[in-house]
């Protein structure tokens, strides 16, 4: 039924949210793909912008949840008081964060797709794995909701969740391989670099678009559910308090 | 409906509620009266499961109340203080999801939503935008949402504050409409009129203890005084003599800036009285005492600050 909320407010305002979460990692693509793309030698045997596509999607997928499950979901327990209102009738806060979840899943996984639409008229997606894509990116979305949330049950204002996404988001999205593999970024920030989720996720989604499979996968996706179970339930607790204030 | 012994809401230090006993009779109306702060709606949070109880025993349609108590929500209908409508969504949207969240199908969301906005008379706005909707229609929007899950007892936390006078109205006929169906009501509210004219039972609290219980027109009689004399401009030794001639003929006389107020109830004694010892100048007020003089003279005059 939060599904269902969501789904319904989303139907109003979909034209621009799907434009902002393509607009910024599209004009990446493009600008840095072909722009910076020229300059530089293949990386890791492949063009460029064949590199940096499939590691964009990832983010994508980040993205579309991040900043949905921040400050939207800031603004339902802050402002509009949404989630007061889903407790009086009578929902559980487990309910409420499930429902999220499954939400955030499903976002992720259509912008996700919508992004690899892109990259497939680009002409670089390069392997039928492809098609699996739709699991990795549902979980991803799910992965990135229960971090997000959390900080947005906590935060006393807007400004907090800048510090997640700035402290957080970011510095991921820079590090994670998405433009460059991590091979040579010294010892420690390379350890550092692999213990973060989307470091994962980028391996797991450029590997299927490419179609490189290999055994080094199987490790991706563990760390990755791992890291989904794993972060779910932080949300349930704080919430629960901040509701029963 | 709702059995409350010595219920106390402790936040860290402070003490919201400090040991409230009520009951509330199926079929009527009981009203919470109290200054902001009084611990109303700490009290009605705690009936509505959404904040446990420190201590104490509070039973609610014959079930315990605390947040895990799914199934005694289920059978509530809540109007909280704040609207909390979502933004995004239509009227009609509002409510049909709000019954789907009680755990009503589709089909009988649909039909329920129809139902209950007509009743509130929303039915025109079904399809409007929640933004668009005056603070009147708000309100009733959120009573309609609240009665989507057909509750036995509703809960009111401050149903009209900040609405004009003809909201406030429509409010008020609706929730009489819904006691006329067998509908418990509980509310809080700090407007007396308000509550003299909605309430059957009623408790006035303040700093989370019950000052008072009773029927509007034995808060009255027993705390001030049936009728009220409002003599304006009055000095201060105009009031002593009043008071000595009176006597034990006064209820009670208080003074509110420069004007005496004497409550009795027998005032037609007190103004003859008062003609005798020519104490009586003109002009004077006689009006009936009412529960706001109750409330003023039991949380006191002075603002709190």
């Amino acid at each position: 039924m939060v599904f269902r909320r969501n789904f319904l407010a989303w139907t109003k305002y979909y034209r621009s949210s799907v434009l902002l979460n393509f607009g910024e990692p599209l004009t990446n693509l493009l600008a840095l793909g072909f722009g910076l793309g020229a300059y530089v030698a293949k990386m890791s045997g492949v063009p460029f912008i064949q590199f940096i596509g499939p590691g964009l999607l990832a983010v994508t997928a980040m993205n579309a949840v991040t900043f949905d499950m921040t400050f939207e979901a800031y603004d339902r327990l802050n402002q509009n008081g949404i989630y007061q209102s889903m407790v009086t009738a009578p929902l559980t806060v487990g309910q409420i964060v499930a429902g999220e979840y499954l939400w955030e899943g499903v976002r992720s996984l259509l912008y996700g797709t919508i992004f690899l639409i892109v990259l497939l008229l680009l002409g670089l997606v390069r392997s039928w794995w492809a098609l699996v894509l739709p699991l990795p990116l549902f979980v991803t979305g799910v992965l990135f909701s229960a971090p997000a949330l959390w900080v947005a049950a906590r935060a006393s204002n807007h400004e907090q969740l800048f510090y997640y996404l700035t402290l957080v988001i970011t510095p991921m999205f820079m590090f994670s391989g998405v433009f460059f593999p991590i091979g040579r970024l010294p010892g420690p920030v390379r350890d550092m670099v692999e213990i973060t989720p989307l470091y994962h996720v980028v391996n797991l989604v450029r590997a299927l678009i490419l179609g490189r499979l290999r055994p080094g996968l199987i490790g991706d996706s563990l760390w990755i559910l791992a890291y989904t179970v794993g972060l779910a339930f932080l949300p349930v607790r704080v919430l629960r308090r901040r509701l029963a204030e | 409906m709702v059995v409350a012994q010595g219920i106390v809401k402790r936040f860290g230090d402070f003490e919201a509620v400090r040991g409230i006993d009520l009951t509330v009779e199926p079929g009527t109306c009981f009203a919470l009266l109290g200054p902001n702060g009084a611990g109303k709606s700490t009290t009605i949070r705690m009936i509505c499961c959404l904040t446990p109880v420190t201590s104490g025993r509070l039973e609610v349609l014959g079930q315990p109340a605390h947040p895990g108590n799914r199934a005694l929500k289920r059978e509530l209908g809540v109007v909280s203080q704040e609207d909390y409508l979502d933004p995004s969504l239509t009227v009609k949207e509002n409510v049909e999801l709000h019954g789907r969240f009680y755990g009503l199908e589709f089909q009988q969301a649909r039909m329920r939503a129809g139902e209950w906005l007509e009743f509130m008379q929303l039915g025109t706005k079904a399809n409007a935008q929640v933004r668009t909707l005056s603070g009147g229609m708000r309100r009733r929007l959120v009573i309609a949402r609240a009665l989507m899950g057909s509750p036995r007892l509703l809960i009111l936390d401050e149903p009209t504050t900040g609405l004009d006078p003809q909201a406030r109205i429509v409010v008020w006929t609706k929730v009489r409409e819904l006691l006329g169906r067998g509908v418990t009501v509980l509310l809080t509210t700090h407007y007396m009129d308000e509550a003299e004219r909605l309430a059957d039972q009623l408790v006035v609290i303040d700093q989370g203890r019950i000052l008072r219980r009773g029927t509007a027109p034995d808060l009255i009689e027993g705390v001030v005084g049936r009728d009220c004399l409002e003599i304006p401009a009055c000095a201060p030794h105009q009031t002593q003599w009043i008071a000595s001639t009176l006597g034990e003929e006064a209820g009670s006389i208080e003074r509110q800036g420069d004007t005496v107020l004497v409550f009795s109830n027998n005032m037609d004694g007190v103004i003859e009285r008062l003609r005798q010892a020519c104490l009586l100048p003109s002009p004077y007020y006689r009006r009936r005492a009412s529960l706001e003089d109750v409330f003023l003279r039991l949380i006191g005059r002075d603002l709190r600050e």
